[in-house]
């Protein structure tokens, strides 16, 4: 029995970064440009805090994909959507 | 440092842009000059509040201060809905710090209009912001709302354009800015580009800035809790409202020059722009006196005071003397081109009087007294007592003007007047109707974040639970230190609640949070006039009550500013004592003239040496009726020192003890030689057997000890009356010891009388001061002495006044005996007054005592008992008074309606009996509105009620009035807590250092800041009142009882010192009694028909002990809390 699983939820994914810690590219795949480059500081209240370093990402195969880095877990996450 | 740094923070927020900010600009300012910013911009959201105490504090720290204010703007006004957004200005100019404070008072001069005049959002129109746009810098407004983004932000990008253009059509290539911001969100980059793009087609330069909200990024978790208070909702459901993250934190000029990487030319033109804003708020405000510009002020002013003089001293031995005063004064005054402030000050007065005159009516008694009394270091100067300013004779009082007046005076002098309440309500509008709008405002205030307030706001916001915040809110107290909320949350909630997330986060805020402003608010009284338009030197804006306005800095800052300041302050003492002379003479036909009372009567001296001094002014409170036993005051000289002793300069400053003791000598042996630190001391000391009572002493010392000049002098004393002033106490230290060093002073010795000054600067009152409020305290008393009964009346219809609450006050008057009756329908007005019973005078409870009842019905019902004569019935009341059913139930409750009872009227039993009435009355006429019982009727007769019990009484009493006029609630106990309990009246026959048991009801609790965590606690039993002194240690183990209970059962040791009785307590409890009190104690339910403490046998029943349980809570929640002394009184 499968357990019913969150739509879109975030998976973790493997990006390869700079030595400032930009991405330079996903799973293999050069980076052509980022896009846009955001921070979200939240739930810090909570048992949950987030900490995420968002960026939308246009690769060199021609999609955009938008991660993140989970700054607490130092983990690299990918948006499906 | 090394290069010039590479970017100028231009958009910057403090907690002045309130609850959405912070840091206090103080802060922003050490973290700006800590980054080696060369210069900095403060941008609050619609004000300048904050920007002097910023511009100050950027000099102190070689940082160059920019002034400035993010203006909200509408872009389009529709008759339902206006479209705003923000914009950012910058001062370039003199002529542009006016038009931002022309523009900052528009913006605000609707925001009071609604019915309720809550605050509104501020906003001027695009067309009065092109009007005055000139001196100033426009830069296009933050992110998300500024005026240009937020056209893009909806996708109005033709729109933004134009507005672009209609933006530099106002302010010019040269003016106009285009604001780039990166607060990392999602669509920074993409906005940025459009802006870009549009300035290049407007032909205007880009400028970064970061929209600072935060001097460090820790606090950005503050400023999330802040917006969601802000906005009234939770932090969770504030999401969209937040800043995101904490990228609004002011970083280093380097790391905003790398954030804006993509745009360099951006980041050099906030430099470039900082260069070029060197308007200086510190010097060029361009205020002037107000009167300074009349040339023919030096003249008149010295002609009316010789004429008056002429009048005042004639046939007077201090004639000579007062006519050199005044020459002095005289000269003093023109030389200083203050003559047409002092002349503005008498037209104040005689506006005061003419509104006295309305106020009390022309044949009132209290047409007898001056409209308002002077206090403060203006009682010293001739001038203000011939101008009617001040009422005490400074040549007789033997005051010098020095401090309020002398050659070298840096600042001007404040002139404080004390008005009764009334008199001053009707005064302060129509100064603004004489000055006129733009001339004359009131000082604003900003309450700060305690302990209470960051608990309920902040713990609203992270959505801890009502009943918990409730719980802890009740527990901390108001001058506690962050440090020890966590106790008080543990305290009530539990450790393990307490630990919980949302509660450590509120723990985490809360050093963060206290001493912020919250909002903006008016300072009591005092007041800025000005005979060119205040407006052009500050914003003024509406104040919360109408017919009133306030300009937007605080007091500090308006001395800063060097305005004149007035302080119209409302005393309530003033107000009662007028009151109490229009008693008397209401119930006596005495007319007493307060200014010819004999001012050595005994029998005053002697209560006030017993202490008996409940209700007076100033030393009624519980440290003052200690001392008085011990300073023993003969005459109005030592009522002066006694109410300048216990303030918490002369505690701090160690003065205290001394003069304590040395007053002792002097009177067990006259030739006792007061032992002076110094010969040096002698001359500026003597009054005050040696000892630093008055703030001028400070002053008079650091002249004669160490060769101050007056002007420094007077510098140090501002520099202890003000928070802000450390470093500035630590450079007068070190010319203070070089200059006692010069007088040949040796330094250990120098080193202790600073130590005395510093401790000091806490806070002390002026000589003058202390006249004025010493006659004051003696009056009070000699009514209180004389006419008992009008006194207290008086002092109940001006609550909230001095120390203790009404319950209080009318049990000690009790004590005395005087007669209190309950409210009563037939003879209550509503206030209280004074009636005849059986050739007595009592005081009959008004009203307005009655929880809960409309003034105005109040104010019908004894109209339409006038007129029509007494109520016949409650049907017949109901019908003719026009009072609500709930305002007839109260006033059932409170025992108003008792005379209609036919039976059980002495328990007070017929209130049951009264309400059944009202409700059989309303259930069978019940009107449209559901609300009025207008038709008379008959009433059935009321079943057989059960009268209430005396606990019950007790209860409902407190509930329904606050004060009880009946038994009191030891009496009932007192049966039940053992024979081991000492009642007060006891205590006078038990040794020093007995081990005793008392207890009582807090009255009042006490925790000040100069006492080292000591908490003083006053009990009141049915025979009086009991001192508990309680040692940091006890307090710790019992703080929540201590802090909370009503009623304390206490032990400790018996400590006797001169004349005063305290409690040194070892072991806290609530009060426990062995069996049933005698009081019967039941439930006041319909359903509750069988009374549970008639269970019989030795063991109580459940159901009686849980009733009791009730009925403890219920006392819990209806008495008078205790307070804290600190909060209350002046």
């Amino acid at each position: 029995m499968s357990q019913a699983r969150r739509i879109n939820a975030p998976k973790e994914t493997r990006v390869e970064v700079g030595p400032e810690g930009t991405p330079l590219g996903l799973g293999g795949t050069a980076i052509e440009s980022i896009r846009e480059e955001w921070v979200i500081e939240d739930r810090w209240w909570t048992e949950g805090p987030l900490h995420r370093h968002y960026y939308e990402l246009a690769l060199a195969d021609g999609r955009n994909v938008t991660v993140f880095r989970d700054v607490r877990a130092a983990r690299w996450y990918r948006h499906s959507a | 440092m090394g290069a010039p740094a590479p970017y100028v923070e231009l958009h910057a927020h403090s907690a002045f842009s309130f609850l959405d900010g912070a840091s206090t600009p103080t802060e922003l300012a050490g973290a700006a000059a800590a980054l080696d910013y060369p210069a900095l911009a403060l941008t609050d959201h619609d004000g300048i509040w904050g920007s002097m105490e910023f511009a100050h504090a950027c000099k102190g720290l070689g940082v160059r201060p920019i002034t400035g204010t993010e203006l909200t703007v509408a872009l389009k006004v529709e008759a339902d809905r206006v479209e705003l957004a923000h914009l950012t200005l910058l001062v370039e100019s003199a002529a542009g710090y006016r038009n931002l404070c022309r523009l900052l008072t528009d913006a605000h001069s609707h925001t009071r209009d609604g019915a309720q005049r809550n605050a509104g959002q501020p906003w001027v129109s695009l067309e009065a912001l092109f009007e005055r746009a000139d001196g100033l810098i426009c830069l296009s407004g933050c992110a998300r709302e500024g005026v240009l983004a937020a056209r893009w932000e909806r996708g109005e990008h033709a729109l933004g354009a134009k507005l672009g253009r209609e933006l530099r059509g106002a302010f010019g290539a040269e003016c106009l800015r285009i604001e780039l911001q990166r607060p990392y969100e999602r669509h920074d980059r993409a906005r940025n580009r459009w802006l870009s793009g549009l300035a290049e087609r407007l032909g205007v330069p880009c400028v970064a800035s970061g929209n600072v909200h935060f001097h460090r990024r820790s606090r950005s978790r503050l400023q999330d809790a802040f917006v969601a208070v802000r906005h009234g909702v939770g932090l969770d459901e504030s999401e969209p409202l937040r800043r995101g993250n904490s990228s609004a934190a002011l970083a280093s000029p380097q790391a905003m020059a790398a954030r804006f990487a993509e745009y360099p030319e951006a980041v050099a033109e906030t430099a470039r722009l900082a260069e070029r804003l060197r308007f200086d708020l510190t010097a060029e405000l361009g205020y002037t006196y107000p009167g300074a510009e009349d040339v023919g002020a030096d003249r008149e002013l010295a002609e009316t005071c010789r004429a008056l003089l002429a009048e005042r001293y004639a046939g007077s031995s201090n004639r000579l003397e007062a006519e050199r005063r005044l020459e002095e004064e005289i000269s003093v005054i023109r030389g200083l081109g203050l003559s047409g402030f002092f002349l503005l000050h008498r037209d104040l007065l005689e506006l005061a009087r003419e509104v006295a005159v309305k106020v009390r009516g022309p044949s009132s008694v209290r047409a007898l007294l001056p409209p308002g009394r002077g206090r403060g270091s203006s009682v010293s100067s001739i001038i203000c007592y011939l101008t009617g300013l001040s009422h005490v004779d400074p040549v007789k009082a033997n005051l010098f003007a020095g401090r309020f007046l002398n050659e070298e005076v840096a600042a001007v002098p404040d002139i404080d007047l004390d008005f009764p309440r009334d008199i001053r309500e009707q005064l302060i509008p129509e100064v603004h109707r004489r000055y006129g709008a733009e001339r004359s405002a009131l000082v604003a205030a900003f309450p700060t974040y305690r302990p209470r307030g960051v608990v309920r706001d902040l713990g609203k916001a992270l959505g801890l639970p009502p009943g918990e915040i409730e719980r802890v809110a009740g527990m901390v107290g108001f001058h506690e230190r962050s440090g020890e909320i966590e106790r008080d949350v543990i305290a009530a909630i539990g450790k393990q609640r307490a630990a919980a997330p949302r509660w450590a986060a509120l723990l985490s805020l809360c050093p963060d949070a206290m001493g912020l402003p919250r909002h903006a608010s008016q300072h009591p009284g005092g007041m800025v006039i000005s005979t060119k338009p205040l407006i052009d030197v500050c914003p003024v804006v509406p104040a919360a009550m109408a017919g009133r306005q306030i300009v937007q800095w605080d007091k500090d800052s308006c001395a800063d500013a060097g305005f004149l300041k007035i302080d119209l302050l409302g005393l309530g003492m003033l107000s009662a004592v007028e009151r109490t002379v229009v008693e008397i003479e209401r119930a006596r036909g005495e007319r007493v003239d307060l200014s010819r009372i004999a001012l050595d009567d005994r029998e005053t001296f002697e209560s006030i040496r017993a202490a008996e001094t409940t209700g007076v002014f100033q030393i009624e409170s519980r440290a003052q009726m200690q001392m008085l036993p011990r300073t023993l005051p003969q005459d109005l000289d030592d009522l002066t020192v006694q109410v300048a002793l216990v303030r918490p300069g002369p505690i701090q400053g160690g003065a205290v003890h001394p003069y304590i003791e040395r007053r002792k000598r002097l009177r067990e042996n006259p030739n006792y030689e007061v032992p002076y630190e110094h010969p040096l001391l002698e001359p500026v000391l003597k009054d005050t057997l040696g000892t630093i009572v008055f703030q001028e002493q400070v002053i008079e010392v650091a002249m004669q000890f160490a060769g101050f000049s007056s002007s420094e002098a007077e510098g140090l004393r501002r520099a202890m009356s003000r928070k802000r002033s450390e470093e500035a106490i630590r450079k007068h230290r070190e010319g203070f010891l070089a200059g006692a060093a010069g007088k040949g002073v040796p330094l250990e010795l120098a080193e202790r009388v600073w130590e005395q000054i510093k401790g000091f600067s806490g806070f002390g009152f002026p000589k003058a001061h202390s006249v004025a409020f010493g006659l004051l305290a003696y009056q009070s008393a000699y009514l209180r002495e004389h006419y008992a009964p009008e006194f207290l009346c008086s002092l109940l219809n001006e609550q909230p006044m001095g120390f203790y609450p009404p319950d209080s006050l009318i049990h000690e008057a009790q004590r005395r005996g005087v007669r209190v009756a309950p409210v009563a329908l037939s003879q209550s007005g509503v206030q209280c007054h004074i009636e005849r019973q059986q050739g007595a005078l009592a005081v009959r409870v008004g009203f307005a005592y009655v929880k809960g009842v409309r003034e105005g019905e109040m104010a019908e019902l004894v109209g339409e008992r006038e007129r029509g004569g007494p109520f016949e019935s409650i049907a017949d009341l109901a019908s003719r008074s026009g009072v609500s059913r709930e305002g007839l139930e109260r006033l059932a409750w409170a025992g108003a309606l008792d005379g209609f009872a036919q039976e059980d009227s002495e328990a007070g039993g017929g209130r049951r009996e009264d309400y059944w009435r009202l409700v059989v009355a309303g259930s069978s006429q019940a009107t449209g509105t559901g609300k009025q019982l207008p038709l008379p009727l008959d009433s059935p007769t009321a079943p057989a009620l059960e009268p209430l019990g005396r606990w019950e009484k007790v209860i409902e009493d407190y509930r329904s009035t606050g004060i009880n006029l009946g038994e009191h609630p030891m009496a009932l106990l007192r049966g039940e807590i053992g024979d081991g309990v000492a009642r007060s009246s006891d205590l006078s026959e038990i040794e020093d250092g007995a081990t005793v048991e008392v207890a009582g009801m807090v009255v009042a609790r006490q925790r000040p800041e100069t006492a080292k965590g000591i908490v003083f606690v006053l009990l009141e039993d049915e025979r009086g009142t009991v001192n508990l002194v309680v040692p940091p240690a006890v307090y710790e183990r019992y703080r929540a009882l201590v802090r909370a209970a009503p009623l304390l059962h206490a032990g400790g040791r018996l400590e006797r010192r001169e004349g005063t009785i305290n409690v040194v307590v070892e072991e806290v409890g609530t009060l426990e009694w062995s069996g049933r009190p005698q009081g019967e104690v039941r439930r006041i339910e319909p359903q509750g028909g069988r009374d549970p403490d008639h269970a019989k046998g030795g063991e109580m029943s459940f159901a009686a002990r849980r009733a009791r349980e009730l009925a403890v809570a219920e006392l819990r929640a209806v008495v008078p809390a205790g307070h804290s002394f600190g909060r209350r009184g002046r």
